[in-house]
């Protein structure tokens, strides 16, 4: 019974389409007799992917022998339309030119109109995914469509009809390439089709790490990709169970992550990515479709539709397109009834005014047949409630996880799984690192930068023959002041004598005035007396002033623009107490 | 050309060059006819180089015009060029340190990011480059390292950035000097890029960001955040290498990059002492080894700003105001460039002439090329300011003050016609030494615009004291305290 189900499936196949575009599109005829569908709920699985075999379906995967099968004919279907891809590209370039230049034009001007053509344009593609999976599976089906090409449609139709039948993503697809390339703005030169990102290889091999510290600084660099996240075991969890659930059910949802940076949040979600990855490849659940934004690496909120775009199908297309093709994508059936997992890292920068984009986002898992499950990451907790509006905020729901910082004790944890029985650190410089940051930050990169730098000050300590070799408190505490000590204090103290003066003038006017402000020249008046009673002699309004603009480009003093010339005014950027004491040691 | 030589000699101090050798003398001789041509040392350069060409293998004693024409490009380089020292004086620690760290980054394709704080003209390029010099010596770095550098001035945002990076990693989207493609799909272009690449197999890329923190000012930071962003995660080996002279630069980025960024600074504040000081002027002012003229060299070196009382107070007192580099320089090139033939030597004259025009008032200077009128009208407005404690003034109030002037004392000097004040009063405006208070709209008459006195008081006693043939009753009015 098995061999029978691909082809059942094929049967199916026209059917599935949303109940409306058959009726418009289709004459009753086509269909198959509803009666051949043992339950309502195969019906909605099995929904416009002829090509997939049942295996897909939660309940099926649980057979082994059934997914044997299943995916050998997965197999060799995947095969036998790939080759369909290739024979049949050219064709479709040609013919549809017309079609295509149409949507271009449209497009520039008007986005109604846009719509209005995606929407015939969506229904030839619907059309033809039909007509072609039918025809390509089963003999049978296939006369039934030959006679039901007769629709009230003009030219496009015929040629369709002509053509080699595929399945239906890959027409989509070629459908539309050649027209995207064409949209990206015609004015800016495109980038090269050929050109591929990358970086020059390296003429000479990197080095390998050669002893322990040099060791201790590889595994200590954040970007190296750990073992394990430990300290994370709670909010891994629910994520993975979060995702799992949506991924067996085949329907979809939000869910919200917060915390400050270096929270391990994008870590933690890459780990479940990773662990439900090796879950899909042995198929213990349904295979998925993991796709990852950042806010950040993009040049505005609207570009979020041309990367999720490209990431899914590989396409390129501008923002208005993109948004339309997702929208059509994700109200339609899913291809292949896989579910889509979205990470959108940085969710805060896709704000804007009207916040289209985030509610798209949020709009999309909340229909009926989108299976996309969208993971969204930011720093604050109350996101939700601050920026957005209430239909957005209601869609995102109220499914959140806020990722606390790093207790010390944690830190040390992650530290020492990290360095995994590397010795290269003091149990105290440890703990004092660890203490340290989680009283200031709870950043686990900040920690794990500090280590780093002060295995560097260890190894190059160690000259001296009284070091066992290990990072001491001595090093670790030497980082700490380097990282986290102000400099003001230094600076002050480097700074030349007149411009000591000139600080010493702006408090001793700040106490006159009893402000915190005052113009330069008030100022000048104070240093000029200043001058004369340490026995200097006195500095031209010029030279003042180039006193004073060097101290106000280290940032000692705020200054308003140098144009003002004398009547600039003059704030203190550090505390009057600290200027004060960092002048009276010297 | 003997008398003046013995006389320059004779005048002492700090003589530089000495007493001409026979030999070379006869060498003078000789192309006399050439020398005599040459004016400054700019005329000078293109007869050096032949009649240096044309001696090398004879002789090493070189004319004084070769000498000093030599010392000029030599120094002038130095100076000017800002010719790398071989080692850094005072700044070993950093050097080290960013070496070492650039070397991880080239040498392990270890990931890095660092900021290089310090005041404007403390040496953080020359560090910067003292250091790449250093690390390119290096074959295993020379084939790998890929650089870019950027500067906050000129890539004012990140667009702009996104293609100078673009251009000069050469990716695949760059023919010829243009960059292909948008803003959007050059940023992902280049992630893309970064993305691919993998620490042990790919080429470390430095990206050097001058005036760094005009950086952080670009929209949402998307540059440093992607910068850093990569410089943490398991792609391309980057090293981030930011230079800037604010001190607060760690508060100008936002929480998600500063977390990124390592918080390595590496702070160029140096405690320069005087005698510190003294003897990197004496450096700067030195010849190499490799002079030509061995013994030129020898007299000049010595000879040098010896101590000298007033000499040192002048450096003093430049020390006493900045401790930088630059303004160093410009000081010893004033100095170098009252070197001549006929005068082969940095005199004390010289360096406290030069230090006069290091520290002459600007706005002083431009006070003495106005006319009387002008001036008087800027006595005014001084008086304004003492009897209505720097409140803002228009011309009709300036007008009157010096209407009641001429009425009281004046004899040298009469009324003029309104418009006449008028031009005067524009032309003060347009030379900023006055400009209007900002709150003013500028639909009201001219004559009724507030003012304000961008001048000091000390500013213009000072002007008035030098001002060639200043009436003394304008000089009497300016002193009393009440108009």
């Amino acid at each position: 019974t098995f061999s029978l189900t691909p082809l059942r499936k094929a049967h199916r196949g026209p059917v599935a389409q949303d109940p409306a575009v058959v009726l418009n599109k289709l004459s009753i005829s086509d269909s198959p007799p509803p009666s051949r569908d043992h339950s309502s709920r195969a019906e909605v699985d099995n929904e416009n992917s002829p090509m997939l075999p049942v295996a897909m379906t939660p309940r099926s995967s649980k057979r082994k022998s059934a997914q044997l099968v299943s995916s050998r004919i997965r197999k060799q279907l995947n095969l036998l339309d790939n080759q369909q891809d290739l024979n049949s590209d050219g064709e479709d370039e040609d013919e549809f030119v017309p079609s295509k230049k149409e949507m271009q034009s449209s497009s520039e001007d008007d986005d109604g109109e846009e719509e209005a053509e995606l929407h015939s344009d969506e229904e030839v593609v619907l059309k033809k995914g039909r007509r072609a999976a039918a025809g390509s599976r089963t003999p049978r089906s296939r006369q039934k469509t030959q006679s039901s090409t007769r629709t009230p449609r003009k030219t496009p139709n015929k040629k369709v009809k002509v053509r080699q039948p595929e399945n239906s993503t890959s027409h989509r697809v070629l459908f539309f390439s050649p027209l995207l390339s064409e949209q990206i703005t015609p004015s800016t030169p495109r980038t090269p089709r050929g050109a591929t990102p990358s970086i020059p290889c390296r003429s000479l091999p990197a080095r390998q790490p050669a002893n322990v510290l040099e060791e201790a600084r590889t595994r200590l660099h954040v970007s190296s990709v750990p073992e394990s996240l430990p300290c994370r075991e709670q909010e891994f969890q629910d994520i993975y169970s979060f995702v799992e659930s949506k991924i067996m059910d085949g329907t979809g949802g939000c869910m919200y992550i917060s915390g400050v940076p270096g929270t391990g949040k994008t870590a933690t979600v890459h780990e479940v990515m990773r662990c439900l990855q090796h879950a899909a490849d042995v198929d213990e659940i349904p295979p998925f479709h993991f796709i990852e934004i950042n806010g950040m690496k993009m040049t505005d909120p609207h570009q979020a539709y041309v990367q999720i775009q490209q990431k899914l199908t590989g396409q390129k297309a501008t923002a208005d397109h993109a948004a339309a093709l997702l929208e059509k994508r994700f109200s339609n059936p899913a291809p292949r009834k896989e579910t889509t997992v979205l990470l959108v890292d940085e969710l805060d920068l896709l704000w804007t005014r009207k916040q289209n984009v985030m509610y798209n986002l949020f709009d999309w898992p909340t229909r009926r047949h989108a299976r996309l499950v969208v993971l969204t990451i930011a720093n604050t907790m109350d996101l939700p409630e601050r920026i957005m509006i209430n239909r957005v905020a209601s869609r995102l729901g109220l499914t959140r996880m806020s990722f606390q910082p790093y207790s010390f004790k944690q830190l040390q944890q992650i530290i020492t799984s990290r360095l995994n029985k590397v010795k290269a650190f003091e149990e105290d410089a440890l703990q004092l690192v660890s203490r340290k940051v989680a009283a200031l930050s709870g950043d686990a990169r900040r920690c794990l930068d500090i280590c780093r730098r002060a295995t560097e000050i260890c190894e190059h300590s160690a000259a001296e023959p009284s070091a066992t070799g290990l990072v001491g408190m001595s090093h670790v505490m030497e980082a700490l002041n380097e990282m986290f000590s102000s400099a003001y204090t230094t600076a002050i103290k480097c700074a030349s004598v007149q411009e000591q003066l000139f600080l010493r003038a702006v408090i001793a006017e700040f106490r006159r005035l009893g402000l915190e402000e005052a113009t330069f020249q008030q100022v000048f008046v104070q240093h000029q007396a200043l001058c004369r009673v340490e026995g200097l002699q006195p500095v031209s309004v010029s030279e003042g002033l180039a006193v004073c603009q060097r101290l106000g480009a280290c940032r000692l003093l705020l200054l308003e623009p140098s144009r003002l010339g004398v009547l600039q005014r003059i704030r203190i950027n550090v505390s009057q107490d600290d200027v004060l004491y960092s002048l009276k040691a010297d | 050309m003997h008398v003046m030589f013995s006389k320059a000699v004779t005048e002492g101090g700090l003589v530089v060059g000495g007493l001409r050798r026979r030999a070379e003398l006869q060498d003078y001789a000789l192309d006399s006819a050439l020398s005599w041509s040459r004016s400054g040392w700019w005329g000078g350069r293109v007869g050096f180089r032949v009649t240096m060409s044309k001696r090398k293998m004879t002789d090493a004693h070189l004319s004084v015009e070769e000498c000093v024409t030599q010392v000029q490009e030599i120094l002038r380089e130095r100076f000017c060029r800002q010719q790398l020292p071989d080692r850094l004086e005072g700044l070993e620690a950093q050097h080290k340190h960013l070496l070492e760290l650039l070397r991880r980054t080239a040498v392990h394709g270890e990931s890095n990011s660092v900021l290089i704080v310090g005041p404007r003209g403390a040496g953080k390029t020359m560090l910067l480059k003292c250091v790449l010099r250093d690390l390119l010596e290096e074959k295993e770095v020379q084939k790998n390292l890929l650089q870019v550098h950027l500067n906050g001035l000129l890539q004012t945002d990140d667009r702009i950035a996104l293609k100078e990076i673009t251009r000069q990693l050469h990716l695949e989207n760059v023919v010829g000097d243009k960059v292909f493609g948008s803003f959007a799909e050059n940023l992902a272009f280049l992630l893309e890029a970064l993305k691919k690449g993998d620490r042990s197999s790919s080429r470390p890329v430095l990206f050097v960001l001058d005036e760094f923190d005009l950086f952080a000012h670009h929209k949402n930071q998307t540059l440093l955040y992607n910068l850093f962003d990569v410089s943490q995660s398991a792609q391309a080996p980057v090293a981030v290498v930011g230079l800037t002279c604010r001190l607060d630069v760690l508060e100008l980025l936002e929480k998600r990059v500063k977390s990124r960024f390592s918080h390595r600074q590496i702070h160029l504040l140096s405690g320069t002492t005087f005698p510190q000081f003294l003897q990197r002027v004496r450096m700067q002012l030195s010849l190499p080894d490799d002079f030509p003229d061995k013994e030129f060299a020898r007299d000049w070196n010595t000879g040098t700003l010896c101590e000298n009382k007033s000499v040192e107070e002048a450096l003093q007192r430049h020390f006493n105001s900045s401790k930088d580099f630059r303004s160093m320089n410009a000081l010893l090139m004033f100095c170098l460039s009252r070197v001549s033939a006929t005068k082969p030597a940095v005199r004390p004259a010289d360096l406290l002439e030069a230090s006069r025009l290091c520290f002459c008032d600007a706005k002083a200077n431009m006070l003495h090329g106005l006319s009387i009128l002008e001036l008087c009208l800027i006595i005014a407005m001084k008086h304004l300011n003492d009897v209505y404690e720097g409140e803002p003034f228009n011309l009709q109030m300036v007008h009157n003050e010096f209407k009641k002037f001429l009425q009281r004392k004046s004899n040298s000097m009469y009324n003029f016609e309104q418009p006449v004040i008028m031009k005067a009063f524009e032309h003060l405006q347009q030379l900023e030494l006055i400009r209007p208070v900002d709150g003013s709209s500028a639909k009201t008459q001219k004559e009724y615009q507030l003012m304000r006195l961008m001048l000091d008081h000390s500013q213009i006693m000072e002007a008035l004291q030098k001002y060639p043939q200043c009436p003394t009753d304008v000089k009497q009015w300016a002193m009393s305290a009440f108009g």
